[in-house]
């Protein structure tokens, strides 16, 4: 057997050591190494030790001569017995030795989470292994540990792994977590545990959500989701795609983190601590797109086979339901079921996008099965772009269609701001009268006979306490306050049809005003509460 | 003499005179170029290269010190030591030469007498004569004559499937003698490679110092503590030892040509100056040798 054998590659000089390497065999692994290295003068080394039983101080020096011309050098796969050599004669210190890994088996092993690129493992009391759907997933577990790394930082509460290990033909790496249960086993298993498991869960999805990233240390999600946007140019109608597209450039850059792939298997209750472990999807960006693949992970996955959801999370479609509902209105912080369905519709438009793509790419259109999921997909995309103008969303604002049927959605989204705010069921009712008399408005005539949104944004303003209500459209430019106001001592009969309204308006609020501005018509009216 | 303390030092290289590839001649050229100040020749059990040296040098050449490395074993085991400084027409030089010479004719005899056994090689007188014509008859010569007899495909193939296949029983001078003879030739022995034992073990921490110890009591007066293939904490090691019996210190690469990946010059010790001042004291004892 040779002791040593190698190629030299374009970037690096390859030697692969095994067996024993004395002062038998040194001169002659001696010759092969320079030899090699010869070839490419100066060229980084990486030395493979996986089948190095035993070196000796001969075969050290062969190593320590390598390291005199290469600069680089790294050795891997190194045994721990070897590995002491190294370290106690301060090889070390001198060039990268990495110790072989250790192989373990997750045979038999209660999977507690999956993630977009692994499954994780309980292989003891105290640690996990994440095992690696990619074979050579060394960059992959690297790329992890660094953003797991950087989460922790930046203050969201992770675990990091400590070792990487040979599980099968894949690499694993372990983290400690000790009595881990994840939220997707709290919620098959203890019910009644639901309201706390949302709570916790939004307060940490916030929390990872309020996290500013400094620039360059994650990757940047919008223009990936512009790109799954654009893989289904040849499958929608034109005219869909385009808005489509139109909607995904409209969301702006946001530095705030998000963990990318935020389901309950992902979040694990250690002791009283609440964790995210699976930190490789780790990015910034605007939330809706973190709202996009929790949609999928509770909904959208299973739309087509309801029993899909157990498999993956271990509990029913109808709890996953309720556990998406829940959790999204209180991320939005709202019980308005149109501010919830708002944000919903366009987390699913994002959402349905990513699936088409991703099982058109993973099955193509040929099985029946999967083309018969993504139909139903691709059916409830185009229904929601017909009545979505716009991606974006703020918890203290509505984006609607501007339609009349929206209209009662408009007042219960008013009228929550309003009664947190303590308002007076009189100036209730007067403000609730002048958004309706708004709304209508636009609703008729901004966009007729085209189709178009309103949005309405609500802000309680305190000292002294003022409810700001801001409409804006894009419809054609309209100041309906220019219009005189009508003759209310004329009978019925003789007066202008139309007019009354926003006159109303006029009347019960405090201050209007409206102005036209970037193609938008914007009016803003005040009420002292 | 006028030492430049900027200057590298290489106080352990390899001629053709022993297992080197380059003449004493090239050795000095060769020095020149790497920017060395002050080397000695360090052949094994051999002083020729360093006579060749002293002849061939000019007075412009770098700065040079007479040197030997002496292949020893006794019950602790094999050491190699170095002698610097001697005089090259002492005695008892020569007579530790000699010694070494006849061991490895003796050695010589015993490897060409075992592959006839297990081989059945046969030798004429006239081929043993002819080996034997060589100043320093080894391996390579009685490859080669395999070679040509066509009891192997090669001088290489011969080395390596026939000569070290047999086993011989190494003969070495005791370290106390190669220790005694230097001093009485007006050398100074140090110990070679410490670390490293004969060159092909490994002491560390307290085993190095008991073995040290040993060799204290033999008579040894430095240790190599810089040297080419020490890492950082085997250098380490060996000053804190050096301190602590108050030895003297030496700088060597053990070059030894194309035969191996050793670069000249190379010591770990960039510039003399730089050097623990056991090294200094070395300078220091040796001062009136150099040329």
């Amino acid at each position: 057997m040779k002791e040593v054998t190698g190629e030299v590659l374009q970037d690096q000089i390859r030697v692969t050591m095994s067996g024993h390497i004395d002062s038998n065999n040194a001169p002659e692994v001696e010759q092969n190494v320079r030899e090699l290295l010869e070839q490419a003068p100066g060229r980084p080394v990486l030395i493979d030790a996986e089948k190095l039983v035993y070196i000796s101080s001969a075969g050290l020096r062969v190593i320590l001569r390598i390291r005199k011309t290469n600069e680089e050098v790294r050795i891997i796969n190194v045994s721990p017995e070897v590995y002491d050599i190294f370290d106690m004669t301060g090889f070390t210190q001198m060039m990268t030795i990495e110790k072989a890994y250790r192989v373990v088996s997750v045979e038999g092993a209660e999977e507690i989470g999956r993630g977009a690129n692994g499954t994780i493992y309980r292989i003891d009391q105290d640690n996990v292994v994440k095992v690696y759907n990619n074979a050579d997933a060394l960059e992959e577990i690297q790329h992890e540990r660094e953003v797991a790394r950087q989460a922790l930082i930046l203050g969201i509460p992770t675990a990091i792994s400590y070792d990487v290990v040979r599980v099968g033909d894949s690499y694993g790496s372990v983290f400690e977590l000790l009595n881990a249960k994840s939220f997707s086993k709290i919620l098959a298993g203890e019910p009644e545990k639901m309201d706390w498991c949302v709570k916790e869960y939004v307060d940490l999805l916030k929390k990872i959500h309020g996290t500013l990233v400094p620039p360059g240390q994650l990757p940047d999600l919008r223009e990936t989701v512009i790109s799954w946007g654009e893989f289904l140019k040849p499958y929608i109608p034109e005219a869909a795609w385009n808005k489509l597209m139109a909607m995904l450039r409209e969301i702006p850059h946001d530095d705030h983190m998000i963990h990318g792939d935020y389901h309950t298997k992902n979040v694990e209750l250690v002791g009283d601590e609440v964790l995210l472990i699976d930190m490789d999807t780790l990015a910034v960006g605007h939330p809706i797109y973190e709202l996009a693949s929790m949609y999928n992970a509770f909904i959208g996955y299973s739309e087509y086979d309801h029993s899909n959801i157990l498999g993956f999370q271990g509990f029913d479609f109808d709890t996953a339901m309720e556990f998406w509902r829940k959790s999204l209105a209180a991320y939005l912080n709202t019980d308005c079921e149109a501010k919830i369905r708002e944000v919903e519709n366009k987390a699913r438009i994002i959402g349905y996008t990513r699936m088409i793509r991703r099982s058109i790419r993973r099955h193509g259109l040929e099985k029946e099965e999967s083309r018969a999921e993504i139909e139903l997909w691709k059916k409830n995309l185009l229904d929601l772009l017909d009545k979505t103008y716009s991606l974006v969303f703020s918890n203290n604002e509505l984006d609607v269609e501007a339609s009349t049927d929206n209209l009662d959605d408009v007042i219960d989204f008013v009228r929550g701001f309003l009664e947190k705010a303590d308002c007076p069921l009189k100036i209730q009712m007067q403000v609730e009268v002048a958004v309706e008399e708004i709304f209508i408005n636009i609703a008729s005539y901004a966009y007729a006979p085209d189709k178009g949104n309103a949005n309405i944004r609500v802000e309680i303003l305190e000292d002294p306490k003022v409810a700001a209500i801001q409409f804006v459209d894009r419809g054609v430019p309209y100041d309906p306050l220019a219009k005189e106001d009508p003759d209310v001592t004329m009978s019925a009969e003789k007066r202008q049809i139309g007019g009354l309204g926003i006159f109303m308006a006029k009347k019960s609020m405090d201050d209007i005003s409206y102005r036209y501005e970037d193609g938008k018509n914007i009016l803003l009216m005040k009420k002292n509460l | 003499m006028s030492l430049n303390v900027l200057e590298k030092a290489d106080l352990h290289m390899h001629t053709s005179a022993s297992d080197g590839t380059d003449s004493p001649s090239e050795i000095i050229e060769l020095v020149k170029e790497e920017g060395i100040g002050l080397f000695s020749v360090t052949d094994h059990d051999t002083i020729q290269g360093c006579r060749m040296v002293i002849s061939a040098r000019s007075s412009s050449d770098p700065h040079f010190l007479t040197g030997v490395e002496f292949s020893c074993r006794d019950e602790g085991g094999k050491y190699h030591i170095l002698g610097y400084g001697y005089d090259v027409d002492a005695g008892p030089i020569h007579e530790l030469v000699e010694a070494t010479h006849v061991l490895r004719l003796e050695q010589f005899g015993e490897r060409i007498k075992a592959i006839t056994k297990e081989y059945g090689f046969y030798f004429s007188e006239e081929n043993l004569r002819e080996l034997y014509s060589h100043e320093e008859p080894g391996k390579p010569h009685l490859g080669n004559m395999m070679a040509r007899l066509g009891y192997a495909k090669s001088k290489d193939d011969a080395i390596l499937n026939y000569l070290n296949k047999v086993k011989i029983h190494s003969k070495y001078i005791r370290p106390e003698d190669a220790i005694q003879g230097i001093l009485r030739s007006g050398g100074i022995p140090v110990l070679a490679h410490p670390v490293y034992g004969s060159g092909e073990e490994l002491y560390m921490g307290e085993d190095m110092e008991m073995r040290l110890r040993h060799l204290l009591e033999l008579g040894i007066q430095g240790v190599e503590a810089y040297y080419s293939a020490f890492t950082m904490p085997m250098q380490e090691l060996m000053l804190d030892l050096a301190d602590k019996y108050r030895l003297y210190v030496t700088a060597g690469s053990d070059y030894h040509g194309t035969n191996k990946l050793i670069l000249l010059g190379d010591t770990n010790l960039e510039r003399i100056s730089d050097a623990h001042p056991g090294f200094r004291r070395f300078l220091n004892a040796v001062s009136d040798r150099i040329y």
